[in-house]
């Protein structure tokens, strides 16, 4: 808790210090770290993978992008309303893929994605097709205010955002339903044999984490000012995926971080070279080899000696 | 009334009859085992008992409901807690998590995805009293995986336990150990069935097993009953000594 508090404290200061061009980069990471710890609940807690995380991102964005075009809803509350209609969405999906366990499920979510990928290429009038939806606006308020609307006033609303999600998160894998999530992790048949109607448990997870990741995308969609359908490509499923187990599975923290390192990696590579998602993919394997535990593991690793 | 009462059970696998018209019954407080050479049935009796395979024909009652198509899961809220045959634990969790996981399932608010503290308090507590029944506190903040293989298996029976269960089924609880696990494992379960506030059923193979601890017994043999009464009983069967026992009485 007093980590967190830190945290919270430093990324609070830190925009009175830096640069416009760095706030941009670091609101960008906060929204992908979001993104990413959102997975986590599914993949680290209940060892759900899935392929397809991007569809609760574009949901979110495309939503979002949406409601802030088309009305006046404050855009804090845009945002919120986006969120949990990815998570709404979700349960419908999550219905769907968890018929299948395992390799099965991850490809479903995969293939759902894709279907959304697939719909927004043709449903014009809500995405604008491969055009996507351009000239996003942030919108006044609550009460008026246009501070959410500044850089640095859209920067405390994703801080604000990550927190909250993460606090939201955190005591969720703590508390007695967290507890039968990492019954599922462990032996799913025996979590079901003890009397646990496994399968809503994990709908239940998919939602949360859809609603999660929804929040992600829907602040995406006002921080770049557009949304388009790559939002929803297997490309951001995968590199998402990527940050998590880079980061460390089932930490909450771990991925925060490795969304941040992803950032930071590509955004120093891809000024030497356009290949700069090789490095970083023997960056991954180096990890998958030699440190499953993520970046996290090996902190925690390193302070143990 | 029985607490769980099987009619005229039958399970087909296409060609293959694994269960045949099985009508049996377990009385509350009793300690049953069901018996029978390898391929009479026993586990697919078990799967049709605890719900995790459907029946072709017949009707399974728990406490007079009947519970035929009922999910696994469903039968465990009831209050049938079972072991596998094949040890099944959370091999990360300390033996302690493992017990009070279990007790959890028994809790209205085992769900809840906020807060919690007395969910855990309370799991922990009964899972707690179940570990020390079984002679397995000193080894609660242990890793499952960890534990010797005779350990592993009375922690399943442990996590049973912590259901307060009203019916404890029990597949082969000796399978997979050694001559003195095995005798320490029968030690410790005759111990707890002594206590007389338990119903069992139990499916084994292991003869001395069957004969210290259950006082009830039904034999099995090509999917069919074919003797069901005390021990002595069926060891004196013609049929049984002829279709299984070979002897052995």
């Amino acid at each position: 808790m007093r980590m967190t508090l830190a945290v919270a404290v430093l990324l609070a200061l830190l925009p009175l210090g830096l640069p416009p061009y760095a706030m941009t980069l670091l609101t960008e990471a906060l929204i992908m770290a979001l993104f990413a710890m959102s997975l986590d609940l599914m993949v680290g807690y209940a060892r759900l993978i899935s392929f397809g995380h991007a569809a609760a991102y574009g949901l979110g964005a495309y939503t979002c992008g949406n409601i802030l075009l088309h009305t006046d809803i404050p855009l804090p509350f845009a945002v919120l309303i986006a969120g949990v209609f990815s998570g709404i969405v979700a349960i419908g999906v999550a219905w769907v893929c968890t018929l299948a366990t395992g390799v099965s499920f991850s490809m479903l979510t995969l293939a759902f994605a894709q279907l959304l990928y697939a719909v927004a290429f043709k449903w014009t009038s809500v995405t604008g097709a491969s055009d996507g939806l351009a000239g996003i606006p942030r919108t006044k308020g609550p009460f008026g205010t246009a501070f959410f609307g500044t850089k640095m006033g859209f920067y405390y609303l994703t801080m604000a955002c990550l927190f909250g999600s993460f606090l939201f998160a955190r005591a969720v894998v703590r508390s007695p339903f967290g507890a039968v999530l990492r019954g599922i992790r462990e032996n799913e048949a025996k979590t079901l044999s003890l009397g646990y109607n496994t399968r809503l448990y994990k709908i239940a997870v998919v939602a949360m984490s859809y609603m999660l990741g929804g929040l992600a995308g829907a602040l995406y969609a006002p921080f770049a000012g557009f949304a388009n359908t790559e939002l929803l490509f297997w490309l951001l499923s995968g590199q998402v995926l990527i940050m998590v187990i880079v980061g460390g599975t089932g930490t909450l923290v771990g991925p925060i971080l490795g969304a941040v390192f992803f950032l930071l990696v590509q955004q120093q590579l891809s000024t030497y070279t356009d290949s700069w998602a090789l490095v970083f993919g023997a960056i991954f394997i180096l990890f998958v080899l030699f440190a499953p535990e993520g970046i996290l593991g090996l902190a925690r690793r390193r302070r143990a000696h | 009334m029985p607490l769980l009462e099987l009619q005229g059970l039958t399970k087909r696998y296409g060609g293959i009859l694994a269960v045949d018209q099985v009508t049996m019954a377990v009385e509350p407080g009793e300690v049953r085992a069901v018996i029978g050479p390898n391929g009479a049935g026993k586990t697919s009796l078990f799967h049709l008992i605890t719900g995790v395979v459907k029946a072709t024909e017949g009707d399974v009652l728990f406490d007079g409901q009947r519970v035929t198509a009922m999910p696994a899961f469903g039968r465990c809220q009831l209050g049938m807690s079972r072991t596998f045959q094949i040890t099944a634990l959370f091999p990360e969790m300390s033996a302690r998590e493992n017990t009070s996981l279990a007790a959890q399932a028994r809790d209205k608010q085992r769900w809840r995805p906020l807060g919690g503290g007395s969910v855990f308090a309370e799991a922990q507590r009964r899972g707690d009293a179940a570990l020390e029944r079984l002679g397995l506190t000193h080894v609660a903040h242990r890793p499952a995986g960890l534990l010797s293989h005779g350990d592993q298996r009375l922690l399943e029976v442990a996590m049973a336990l912590a259901q307060q269960p009203r019916l404890l089924l029990m597949d082969e609880p000796t399978q997979g150990l050694s001559v003195e696990e095995t005798a320490q494992a029968v030690d410790v379960l005759a111990g707890l069935f002594a206590a007389g506030d338990l119903t069992v059923l139990l499916v084994e193979h292991d003869m001395e097993v069957v004969f210290r601890l259950a006082e009830k017994i039904t034999v099995l043999h090509r999917g069919a009953v074919i003797a069901d009464g005390d021990p002595e009983t069926v060891k004196a069967d013609a049929t049984v000594q002829s279709a299984y026992l070979g002897g052995y009485a």
